[in-house]
């Protein structure tokens, strides 16, 4: 079993709820989202990104509208819709209880 | 100096130099496959295409730039990631794109090794046999049937053409992943690369001017005859087609014919003029109602399932709608075929070789007086069909009347009755068998226009030849009735058939002369000019001399 690809796994299943919580706070576009991912050594490439995002909004989690850009294209701003915010809400609370739940089972002190 | 080429990404123009520009390509569309399967991927494609025209807009104002580069593009790849990092792979994401499991299969069309449209060699790669196989059955449904033209025409437009590696790759059943596509696309480019060398290693050999031109001469006619030669053998292909169409469609047709004619639906006459079921009545009295009706009967059946149950599944398997166990069908289908077949041949066969003697019974009756009419008013044909079945009889309407010159003091009627068999005796004996009825009142002469023979002697060939012998002097008047049954009789003003009807004819020492024709001056002055000329001739040459 590769440590890598543990990692990898590991972030993956929480990257969804990272993104709703990205945009919990505020509408953002896809280069912001990446960022600050980037920062959190949540992902890498941005390759990830794109897929997940479409998946998202085709689930009625996400609405987007265009803006104008100074520098390109076009930009893709996403916002969270309210099944999305209602989503997100939950994933919170899951995300909490398996915090602590984790937290308890991996600093348990070991008693045979 | 670099050559740059244009590309538009998200509505944006950018310069590429050419060395970027291939690697680019390569890139965008080892994505492209990686996401094309999945839900949504036009849109995911669109979305990371602005985004790289945004990252090298971006560049392009940082450093100053027009042009991209190398550079650029591997730091889009840096940014962006592996194509295979696009592939959203969570667990509810419902996408094939990668995952296609080994061995299965689609069907397309293989255009990289096609002598027409690549039906057959995508067939094969299906099937994973040797297209020679595939091709074999084409031409060999063809020929037999037709069918494989119009099967050929319906694959071609069915099935999608292999054009992208991922459907290449799905054609021969291999997995469609990121390295077998790039294995792919490396022995594609290796084999252009490996043309390519051997063109530069030619040109380059010897260093000498006048030799490279000479040689790049050489290879710039041997292109041109290559590309000559694979014009000519596309004609021809599609010449084969044409030929293979028209034989074809003759044969399909004629089977058609043979089902139709063989098979009475439930007493529906599907083909009938005048209340006879023609085609029944046609096979009847060629194969009787024995062991041949029979095979012929299941024959033809057989022979048809096979390419109907494989359109069947060929369709089938087109719309992506493959039959449960299209094997099998496949299986029982061409299993009967051949069985078919061979019923066809062997009652075939046995008809034709009845078919093999030929042998003519002669019945003579002297005629009183030494004038007539002549008229075919006794038994007239009902339609223009060769033969068909009339109660226990089988009429055959093949008479031909022709009228000679007799040497006996009186006229007669001779009757020659030619028949086929498969033996001599078989075919003597069913010359014997047949009725012409015909009678004279006074100078009328009124024949039949067919003869008929007994049901169970089947039609064998027979014609029957009825020739009136007419002593010198003696006239006959062609009544309008008998147009039919004339056949190249011969007179003196060497008129058609059609043309003497409704004339008086005299048999004369020099054969018929007709007695009220008004154009026969036209026909003799034209013979007696012809005759002047060749004289006139003869004497300018004897003059010259």
């Amino acid at each position: 079993m590769k440590i890598d690809n543990t990692k990898a796994q590991m972030r993956k299943g929480i990257l969804e709820y990272c993104i709703l919580g990205i945009l919990d706070s505020s509408d953002a576009y896809a280069s912001d989202i990446i960022d600050q991912l980037k920062e959190a050594k949540l992902i890498v490439v941005e390759g990830t990104l794109y897929p997940l995002l479409t998946r998202l909004k085709n689930a009625g989690l996400l609405e987007y509208r265009w803006e104008e850009s100074s520098s390109g294209p076009p930009r893709k701003y996403y916002s969270l819709s309210d099944s999305g915010r209602a989503f997100q809400k939950e994933l919170k609370m899951t995300w909490e209880e398996l915090q602590s739940a984790v937290t308890i089972l991996t600093t348990r002190p070991n008693q045979s | 100096m670099n050559k740059t080429i244009n590309i538009n990404l998200a509505g944006i123009i950018f310069h590429l130099d050419e060395g970027a520009y291939e690697s680019f390509k390569d890139y965008l569309n080892q994505v492209k496959n990686a996401l094309e399967s999945q839900e949504g991927g036009a849109e995911i494609i669109a979305d990371i295409e602005a985004r790289i025209a945004e990252l090298f807009s971006m560049r392009m104002q940082e450093f100053k730039r027009e042009a991209i580069t190398m550079e650029d593009v591997n730091f889009i790849q840096a940014t962006l990631g592996a194509p295979q990092d696009f592939e959203d792979d969570s667990d509810e994401a419902p996408h094939t794109s990668a995952g296609m499991p080994a061995g299965k299969k689609r069907l397309f069309r293989n255009t990289d090794e096609s002598i027409i449209g690549g039906v057959a060699s995508g067939i094969a790669a299906y099937f994973g046999t040797d297209v020679v196989w595939i091709r074999i059955i084409f031409l060999v449904l063809l020929f037999f049937t037709g069918i494989g033209f119009i099967t050929y025409l319906i694959l071609w437009m069915a099935i999608p053409e292999a054009k992208t590696t991922a459907q290449k790759l799905q054609m021969r059943g291999e997995p469609v992943n990121l390295s077998n596509i790039e294995r792919s696309v490396k022995e594609e480019l290796d084999g252009v690369k490996e043309r390519f060398g051997r063109f530069r290693e030619e040109n380059q050999g010897t260093g000498q001017s006048i030799r490279r031109t000479v040689n790049r001469a050489l290879n710039f006619i041997i292109n041109i005859l290559e590309w000559l030669f694979r014009l000519v053998f596309k004609f021809f292909g599609l010449l084969f087609i044409l030929f293979g169409l028209v034989i074809g469609f003759t044969l399909f047709i004629a089977l058609f014919g043979v089902i139709a004619s063989t098979w009475n639906f439930g007493g529906i006459d599907f083909v009938s003029i005048d209340g006879n079921i023609l085609g029944l009545n046609a096979a009847e009295a060629v194969l009787g109602s024995g062991i041949e009706l029979t095979l012929m009967r299941i024959g033809t059946l057989l022979t048809l399932l096979f390419p109907i149950l494989g359109l069947t599944t060929l369709l089938a398997k087109a719309f992506k709608r493959p039959l449960a166990n299209g094997r099998l069908v496949n299986i029982v289908g061409g299993t009967s075929f051949f069985i078919g077949l061979s019923l066809l041949l062997y009652a075939g066969g046995n008809v034709l070789s009845s078919f093999k003697v030929s042998t003519t019974e002669m019945r003579t009756v002297e005629l009183q007086g030494n004038t007539f009419d002549l008229r075919a008013e006794l038994l007239e044909e009902s339609d223009g069909f060769l033969f068909e079945i009339d109660d226990d009889n089988l009429r055959i309407e093949n008479v031909k009347l022709d009228i000679k010159k007799s040497f006996d003091p009186s006229a007669s009627l001779a009757m020659k009755h030619r028949a086929r068999g498969s033996s001599n005796s078989d075919a003597r004996k069913r010359a014997m068998q047949f009725e012409y009825p015909f009678e004279q009142v006074g100078p009328v002469i009124s024949l039949s226009e067919y003869f008929t023979v007994p049901e169970e002697a089947l039609y064998r060939g027979q014609e029957l030849e009825v020739t009136l012998y007419l002593p010198i002097g003696s006239e006959v008047y062609l009544d309008p009735s008998v147009e039919n049954l004339l056949y190249g009789i011969e007179n003196a003003h060497n008129m058609w058939d059609g043309e003497m009807i409704g004339h008086t004819w005299k048999m004369e020492r020099r054969g018929l002369v007709c007695m009220d024709c008004e154009e026969i001056d036209y026909f003799e002055s034209e013979a007696v000019e012809e005759q002047i000329e060749a004289l006139e001739l003869e004497i300018k040459k004897l003059k010259e001399n």
